[in-house]
């Protein structure tokens, strides 16, 4: 009995690879996620970008450039991943609002507007529009939120501070999930003078009972309550992680953390597994399909040298366009830093174009022409990519 | 240690049991990688806040650049510990092999005492928590066991650790059950404390006088064909990676090779096809609370797979929240509060799984688990000795 053979091994514990793995786990498949460490995805504000450039994200899909990764997934996927995606957080206790449909707002720390699809229940209340007053709550000493940012930019906006005896994110959300804590704080909250339409917070409101905790205060305070993303530590990219991992625990996938791949084993064309560096013994993990979704720069999926770039675990092909002078623009702040098109070229089926091996498939933001800053399409190209490179990992492993 | 790898993204931080509830102790991101390019040994050590860090590795586990706050921290903890007076309690918990052999040679009265009022004024005195129960000595340790010998192909060396030894050597008995239940047989070869302790109490010459004698034991059993096998997480985290790494001990190399986890050796002897167990059905569901080491030795979940194996138990996996003790770091008056405090986090997640028991690799996280909620605690042997029918003597 092979108890250490997987299915499919997906390199990757970002929002890609857990729901690539999800994905294939609820097919009854054996899957293993292995992970060099957590994700990015817990920097993120949590929310879902699909496709920002436009009112309608499948629309203004369809008018990005054809070499863009979501040019690869038909509509229907892309659809049927993010529904799929709001069932699954739903279930697991972190509700989404919205639709693929419609884009839709949240307010930054800054009291700009950020294009979003997808958003955590506790930014539903986020203002669409400059018209609505809002009252923000902050805490003394918290290091990473500065309310005069957005007042400087909403007029209508006011702010009081309150005293948790703590000042970073972490600890905020760990008092807001203990009684005492809470009930004092809601004491302190009702000799407030709160007379605008919304009260506004920094996404300090607890970490497993978030969704609770707004509503909670919203009742209380007779209007809608919502939060803004914070600097990291980033309380919804870390409720959004854990989301996903209790996804795929409950469809019996496994995890290996801290878990970075240093090798792979091949016969001929198919890799058989992956290895990593041990204290001890080398390990390696065998599986008859490999999904590599392990994040581009940031993520640690792609590196760059003095001599190029290249993906670290496969050694695959990476598109490069334009030499090394096209990279980074001359704005800092640009979002159209031609580094952001750098990635693994994939084919409809989400096989990485010009490489032998006949079972990996590729996902998420290590794809080629993504340019997901300048595309705003965070977290949704994940998933749709997911979806897609899970389908062909599946009727790879059927044949 | 790589310091310099460091990107400032904070996902340490997100991990730190710690942090979240003291804030005294500034995270590993500030008080590892940060800190370090300050430090320089020509001067002495004034941060006492390294010694707040409880050493669970969630921070090395989660770093995606391959940074080693822990590490970094340890290393300060250590110069810390030879750079100032050692407390009472710091001295106590370093030398607790000893003090677990004495109490274990006076189990009956060290137990008495140490139920009584009187024991816990003790206690308090020398700067223990009583927050939970002290674990129970055991008169009869796990060495005293008269080991049956059969000729199997097979043969283990057991580094059953002291809490297995001196307090519950009926684990230690199952487990030697349940590998002769693999048609394997085990040895207890001559053994002292594994060396963690001494180094989370910051007294890294104990640690290492400890890991050179184990070191010089284990060995000698390699070299006879024996595996050797650890059932406390703890233990084997420092056996692989402490004697390689901060200990220095030369036949560590030899050792991690052949150095393996209970279940993980059980789950190699059923691959290789060498053992074939048939479990039993057990109705039942349990939490299964990962010990913070367990994630860090990186070698999955062993024990999770072989209870997937047993029909009719459902287990739910746990391992985002720290247990709060790590050893002796709750046990000391000034982690106090923050042991309780994650204790009861890592409770009220259990709690929500609706689970009946907790099962749990590890003896300390086990005692704050069950000490807390008063939930029946297991060892994962226990849960497969009792589906494979093999009962304790």
């Amino acid at each position: 009995m092979r108890v250490n053979e997987y299915d499919a091994v997906v390199i990757g514990a970002g929002v890609a690879g857990l729901a690539a793995a999800s994905f294939l786990a609820e097919k009854k498949l054996k899957v293993a996620v292995v992970t060099k460490g957590e994700p990015t995805a817990c920097l993120s504000t949590g929310a879902v970008d699909v496709c920002s450039q436009g009112d309608e994200p499948l629309a203004a899909i369809q008018k990005l450039p054809p070499e863009h990764p979501f040019r690869l997934v038909d509509e229907e996927t892309i659809r049927s991943a993010l529904n799929k995606f709001q069932q699954t957080v739903n279930a697991a206790g972190l509700p989404y609002i919205g639709s693929v449909e419609k884009n839709r707002f949240i307010l930054t720390a800054l009291g700009t507007f950020k294009t979003s699809c997808l958003v955590p229940v506790t930014m539903e209340a986020s203002p669409q529009n400059a018209s609505e007053s809002l009252h923000i709550v902050t805490f003394r000493g918290l290091k990473d939120f500065y309310p005069g940012y957005i007042i400087s930019r909403r007029k209508n906006a006011k702010f009081s501070v309150y005293d948790a005896g703590v000042s970073t994110t972490m600890s905020l959300a760990a008092h807001f999930e203990e009684k005492n804590f809470f009930e004092k704080f809601l004491l302190w909250l009702e000799k407030q003078n709160i007379y605008q339409d919304k009260i506004a917070f920094p996404a300090v409101l607890g970490l497993e009972s978030a969704a609770e905790i707004v509503k909670t205060i919203s009742i209380l305070a007779g209007r809608p309550v919502f939060e803004i993303p914070t600097l990291p530590p980033s309380m919804p990219g870390r409720r959004l992680f854990n989301a996903l991992k209790k996804t795929l625990r409950d469809n019996g996938g496994d995890i290996y953390w801290s878990w970075p791949v240093t090798g792979i084993e091949a016969a001929e064309a198919t890799i058989e597994a992956v290895t990593t560096r041990s204290d001890g013994r080398p390990a390696s993990i065998n599986g008859k399909a490999f999904i590599l979704a392990a994040g581009s720069f940031i993520g640690g999926g792609l590196t760059v040298t003095r001599h190029g770039i290249q993906e670290n675990i496969f050694h695959l092909p990476v598109h490069i366009p334009g030499s090394r002078e096209t990279w980074f623009d001359d704005n800092y702040f640009s979002m159209n830093h031609g580094i952001g098109r750098v990635g693994i070229a994939a084919d409809a089926a989400m096989r990485p174009i010009g490489t032998s091996w006949k079972n990996i498939f590729v996902c998420g933001s290590i794809l080629a022409e993504a340019q997901i800053l300048k595309n705003g399409c965070g977290h949704g190209l994940a998933l749709a990519t997911a979806s897609a490179a899970a389908k062909s990992c599946a009727e790879y492993l059927a044949r | 240690m790589n310091y310099e790898h460091c990107i400032r993204c904070t996902i340490c931080v997100e991990n730190c049991p710690v942090f979240r509830v003291n804030p005294l102790f500034p995270g590993p991101k500030q008080a590892g990688p940060d800190a370090q390019r300050f430090r320089s040994d020509k001067e002495r050590i004034e941060d006492d806040w390294v010694l707040l860090c409880s050493q669970c590795k969630r921070c090395e586990m989660a770093c995606p650049c391959g940074v080693e706050p822990a590490q970094i921290i340890l290393r300060e903890q250590q110069r810390y510990g030879r750079e100032h007076p050692q407390t009472k309690t710091h001295l106590l918990f370093a030398n607790n092999y000893y003090l677990s052999a004495l109490g274990s040679l006076a189990a009956p009265l060290a137990n008495l005492i140490a139920a009584t009022q009187t024991g816990k004024k003790l206690a308090g005195k020398l700067g223990i928590s009583t927050h939970i129960s002290f674990p129970r000595f055991s008169f009869r340790t796990l060495r005293h066991e008269r080991m049956k010998q059969s000729r199997t192909a097979k043969k283990v060396a057991f580094f059953h650790g002291c809490f297995i030894n001196f307090y519950r050597p009926d684990i230690g008995r199952k487990i030697i059950r349940l590998f002769a239940a693999f048609n394997v047989d085990v040895v207890l070869p001559p053994q002292w404390c594994c060396g963690l302790p001494a180094l989370g109490n910051g007294n890294l010459a104990l640690a290492k006088h400890f890991a050179q004698k184990n070191a010089a034991s284990l060995s000698n059993y390699i070299d006879a064909g024996y595996d050797i096998v650890y059932s406390c997480t703890s233990c084997g985290l420092c056996l692989l990676h402490d004697y390689p790494g901060i200990l220095e001990i030369p036949q560590a190399k030899k050792i991690a090779e052949n150095c393996y986890d209970v279940y993980e050796y059980l789950l190699k002897l059923m691959e290789e096809g060498y053992a074939q167990p048939k479990f039993g059905e057990l109705p039942r569901r349990v939490a299964y609370h990962i010990p913070c080491h367990l994630r860090a030795l990186k070698i999955g979940y062993p024990a999770a797979k072989l209870m997937a194996l047993i029909p009719g138990l459902e287990y739910e996996i746990l391992d985002d929240a720290c247990c709060g003790l790590s050893g002796s770091y709750g046990f000391k008056k000034e982690n106090e509060s923050t042991a309780i405090q994650l204790g009861q986090r890592a409770v009220s997640l259990i709690r929500k799984t609706e689970a009946q028991d907790i099962v749990a690799d590890c003896g300390s996280c086990r005692m704050q688990l069950g000490g807390l909620s008063g939930m029946a605690t297991y060892d994962p042997a226990e849960i497969l000795c009792e589906s494979l029918g093999i009962t304790a003597k």
